[in-house]
């Protein structure tokens, strides 16, 4: 198999395929597919949109810019440094990178006295709102493989977010405790929903109950009310009829391992915690005397990872702080050349992926390595117990992000943290 | 460049020395003989009248990985803003902290200036290792470690339900640790967090495993022998069943029995030796598990000693983790099943001295401390942060030291707990040298660390230096010296110089062979593959910072 995968790598010889690991972890969503072979790199096949297009990147031939001027890498440090040094109240901001650039921006923070966030700020912060109010009880990726009869899934479509979830998780060949093609797949709410994923190997139609996404916080109350045996009067509740909810309550007790999932990015309104929060309750109500458990899905340009090596290095979880409260705005995308600043009057130094596109140009412009792509890192997967490690698919001489901001804590020299 | 601690009043119980005045020189790291005239001695420490003992090791402290991080982000309420000072400002900066969940930096330093040279993260869950091994990665000063949790693994439970040879077992347990870059093996209520996600909510020694007709006995009679057969040197770490149930007492005695006479450490034995007498049901049986420990010298045991105040509960035992949610103060709690692999529960607690059971079970770690008979084997931990943080190590040290402290701090607590212990019974004072056996040279023994918590010839230079005082809390929280491999860290209790440390672990020989099975069980049930679940050297080398230290085993 090895061999035949060389023979392929030769003939086809695209690029500077990595061939020292046989399988790379893709970073393109929170899954970290790890069945990546060199072989499929090179020829694009892929089963997943994201991979196709992460894969697809040229990221050789960047340039360092200021004010979008090319110039040499030395300069360009100089001039962040410069910006940074005048700065009284920076941002570091975007924070798109692996566990190693959430380590080297956790230093250049600390250096620059600098607010940190990241481009999902909204969306993890979700999550931990939940987290910090009453905790939560769940599971992960392999668990769901090998056990979950009945899959839940709240508000979302997950493939929108996470292409091969169902794919690697859900109809897979074999399971050590149940039988993947039997399970029951339902979708409770949402918008636009791609469900097409939940059809069985047999064909056998997923179940929808459809509601909108505004409502979705009433039928979540009412589902968990049903769950825990509490009354609930009349015949709908938003337009979903109580006897539905009263069947799928006793479907998720019935379960031996009833999952129920939420995307935090779909749950995108006001107070929006409330509804994870009756996810993740229904959950603790059915965990009383049968097992359940919570799945939170999506994820993406390393949020967990920064999320957890912020936690572990400062004690405490990210922040979303206000960019009207800040002079200098540090902007990583070490991800995606799309990810971008908003428009913005403060001063942007963006350490970015060597694609990134500008509709205006920033104030200094620094090329980063992409990790598992031009270099290699370590990733954490969307259901947070997982670290897997990133590989150069097409290994480049883009200097890394802790590479630069080694270099640019060095022109700021000693400031000693809170200086 | 040769250092040298001149006139020191050494404790090392590795080699019988209590109190023995010399001179103690250091090159490159280690600790040399006395070398001769012609060489020049750089530095010069005049340590005349002071205590030198090795820098401590803790054997069983929670400082990195899933559940550690979650614990973290669970309790923001108790984390506290604070201004750092040199040099820990130059790698922390303003930063958020709390003793019962210290970021990685705050871990560091904590233990540095407390004279630990060492800490052992005692329950990676293999599958999380890697975050485990960031974790301690990022934690300054100290050597790390970690033990491998199995006994809830399908892949283990596979094994032993197919009744597979045991070879096939120890290629396993050996490749797990060369894979996780471990140096032990641990079992936590051993087959319990498996049947725990088949909805069952007990786990008794002897009760078959409802899916897989095995018991928690056999697992623990098939993990003790690969340890042994493989020729760790660290015993296997064991976290009995029942955890904080009323009478578990004689599921502990019993588990003592399990690995046919085999060496196993049985751990946080405090949350293990409760009984059922009184009108409340929960009483102490500390006298019997510690005639029972003075009695089976293949046993050795670490207490969790409680200390009253607020902390969080992080275990890997999420069936009774899930049970104990129910008293979590803040009512809040995290539970998860794990990759088929494990599992973790977080519950924050609030241990107070007015609350029956709290009271009994710190009367209860105090008196295992004091009713077993030899320091080489129990050790001095609180399960950090479950019984308390490490920073309350000096406190404790002091209550076994000091009888009439202890005595008082007894007067103060709940009164049926007090009608309910023999505490006060009790008259035995630690000796200094009783707990550098405990703090030092018993546990480098038991995990197999050759050449630290001794301060012999060839020995890592990791020591620590004393002023004596009545008072030994304040003598153990603050010493004047701590050299970490023989440079000078930390001065009259603060950090000087920031170093990182190393991290060991123990790689027996084993058939690779058994990779065959292990890649189809992961190509068959998991969602990664085999590959990335193996650490390298090279990633815990990552950044710079760190390094494997690996040990010889069976030698």
């Amino acid at each position: 198999m090895t061999l035949v995968f060389y023979r392929r790598k030769r003939e086809t010889n695209l690029d500077m395929i990595n061939t020292e690991y046989i399988m790379h972890a893709c970073p393109a969503c929170g899954l970290l597919c790890d069945d990546i072979s060199g072989d499929a790199i090179a020829r694009q096949q892929f089963s997943c949109g994201k991979a196709a297009k992460f894969y697809a990147r040229k990221t050789t031939d960047a340039q360092p810019q200021v004010d979008g001027r090319p110039v040499a890498l030395a300069d360009a440090v100089k001039a962040a440094a410069a910006l940074l040094q005048q700065s009284k109240a920076p941002l570091v901001a975007g924070s798109s990178t692996d566990v190693h650039g959430a380590r080297a921006l956790v230093s250049l923070a600390n250096h620059t006295g600098a607010a940190m966030t990241h481009l999902n700020a909204s969306s993890t912060l979700r999550n931990m709102k939940v987290l910090q109010h009453r905790g939560w009880q769940t599971t992960t990726l392999t668990e769901v493989r090998n056990r979950a009869d009945v899959i839940l899934m709240i508000g979302t479509d997950v493939v929108t977010h996470n292409a091969r979830f169902f794919e690697r998780v859900v109809w897979v060949d074999e399971a050590m405790f149940t039988e993947p093609g039997a399970r029951q797949i339902i979708y409770l709410g949402g918008d636009k929903l791609k469900t097409q994923a939940g059809v069985a190997p047999d064909g056998r139609a997923p179940q929808v109950i459809a509601c909108p996404p505004e409502h979705l916080p009433e039928v979540v109350a009412a589902l968990r009310a049903l769950v825990m045996d509490k009354p609930v009067t009349g015949e709908s509740v938003a337009g979903v009829a109580v006897n539905t909810l009263k069947t799928l309550a006793a479907t998720l007790k019935a379960a031996k391992y009833a999952t129920l999932v939420w995307v935090s990015k779909d749950l995108h309104y006001d107070h929006a915690e409330l509804i994870i929060e009756n996810i993740t309750e229904t959950v603790v109500a059915l965990n009383q005397k049968t097992r359940a458990m919570g799945l939170s899905l999506g994820g993406s340009d390393g949020d967990t990872s920064v999320n957890y090596a912020h936690t572990w290095l400062n004690g405490v979880i990210i922040d979303a702080p206000n960019w009207q409260d800040h002079d200098v705005v540090v902007w990583v995308n070490s991800f995606s050349p799309e990810a971008m600043p908003a428009e913005s009057e403060v001063p942007v130094i963006v350490l970015g992926a060597p694609d990134s596109k500008f509709s205006t140009p920033p104030a200094v412009f620094i090329p980063v390595a992409t990790p598992g792509l031009d270099t290699g890192g370590q990733q954490f997967r969307v259901d947070g117990s997982v670290t897997l490690p990133l590989t150069a698919a097409k290994p480049s001489n883009v200097s890394t992000l802790s590479q630069v901001v080694a270099m640019i804590e060095k022109v700021l020299g000693n400031k000693g943290g809170e200086a | 460049m040769i250092t040298l601690l001149k006139n020191a009043k050494v404790i090392d119980p590795a080699h019988n020395k209590n109190g023995v005045v010399q001179d103690i020189y250091i090159r490159d790291g280690r600790i040399i003989a006395k070398p001769a005239d012609s060489e020049k001695i750089g530095q010069v420490f005049d340590v005349n009248g002071k205590i030198v003992m090795a820098g401590a090791i803790d054997m069983h402290s929670h400082i990195g990985g899933g559940k550690v991080n979650i614990a973290r982000m669970l309790l923001p309420e108790y984390q506290e803003m604070r201004r750092m000072q040199e040099p820990e400002a130059h790698i922390c900066g303003a930063n958020c902290s709390h003793h019962a969940t210290p970021n990685t930096t705050d871990t560091g330093m904590r233990y540095i200036e407390m004279g630990y040279t060492a800490a052992f993260e005692p329950a990676i869950l293999a599958v999380n290792a890697r975050q485990a091994h960031m974790e301690m990665g990022d934690t300054p000063m100290i050597d790390k470690g970690g033990y491998a949790m199995l006994g809830n693994d399908d892949y283990l439970l596979r094994l032993l339900s197919q009744n597979a040879d045991q070879k096939a077992i120890n290629d396993y347990v050996a490749w797990t640790l060369h894979a996780t870059q471990t140096i032990g093996i641990k079992v936590v209520n051993p087959g319990g967090i498996s049947a725990f996600k088949f909805n069952e909510r007990r786990q008794d020694l002897d009760q078959q495993h409802s899916y897989y007709h095995i018991t928690p006995r056999r697992i623990l009679q098939a993990l003790s022998r690969a340890v042994n057969e493989l020729g760790i040197a660290k015993p296997l770490h064991v976290h009995c069943n029942n955890l904080g149930v009323a009478g578990n007492f004689q599921t502990t005695l019993d588990t003592m029995g399990a690995s046919d006479g085999l060496p196993m450490h049985l751990t946080h034995i405090q949350f293990h030796s409760y009984g059922t007498e009184g009108d409340k049901k929960f009483s102490s049986a500390a006298a019997n598990i510690a005639e029972a420990i003075n009695k089976n010298k293949h046993i050795t045991a670490d207490v969790g000693q409680i200390l009253f105040g607020q902390t969080v509960t992080a275990s890997g035992d999420n069936m009774m983790q899930h049970l104990n949610a129910k008293v979590a103060n803040p009512k809040k709690s995290v539970i998860m099943d794990i990759e088929c692999d494990a599992g973790c529960g977080v519950v924050p607690f609030k241990y107070r001295d007015e609350n029956y059971v709290n009271a009994l079970q710190w009367a209860i770690g105090l008196e295992v401390f004091l009713s077993v008979d030899d320091p080489w084997r129990v050790f001095l931990t609180t399960d950090h942060p479950n019984g308390a943080p490490f920073t309350t190590y000096p406190h404790l040290i002091r209550l076994l030291m000091d009888k009439s402290f202890r005595n008082d701090a007894f007067d103060k607590l709940n009164l049926d707990a007090q009608a309910m212990s023999n505490l006060k019974s009790l008259d035995r004072e630690y000796s200094l040298y009783e707990i550098a056996t405990m703090t030092r040279s018993a546990p480098a023994k038991l995990i197999g660390l050759q050449d630290r918590g001794h301060l012999g010839v060839g020995a890592a230079a990791d020591i620590t230096v004393y002023t004596e005082q009545p008072d030994k809390e304040a003598m153990f929280a603050k010493p004047d010296l701590v050299f970490k491999d023989g440079e000078l860290v930390v001065k009259e209790g603060k950090v000087v110089k920031v170093v990182w440390g190393a991290t060991h672990t123990a790689k027996p020989a084993f058939d690779i062979g058994v990779e065959k099975d292990i890649k189809q069980y992961f190509d068959r049930y998991h969602t990664m593959q085999m590959q990335h679940f193996k650490i390298s050297n090279d990633h815990i080398a990552e950044d710079g910072r760190n390094h494997v230290i690996n040990h010889v085993q069976g030698a």
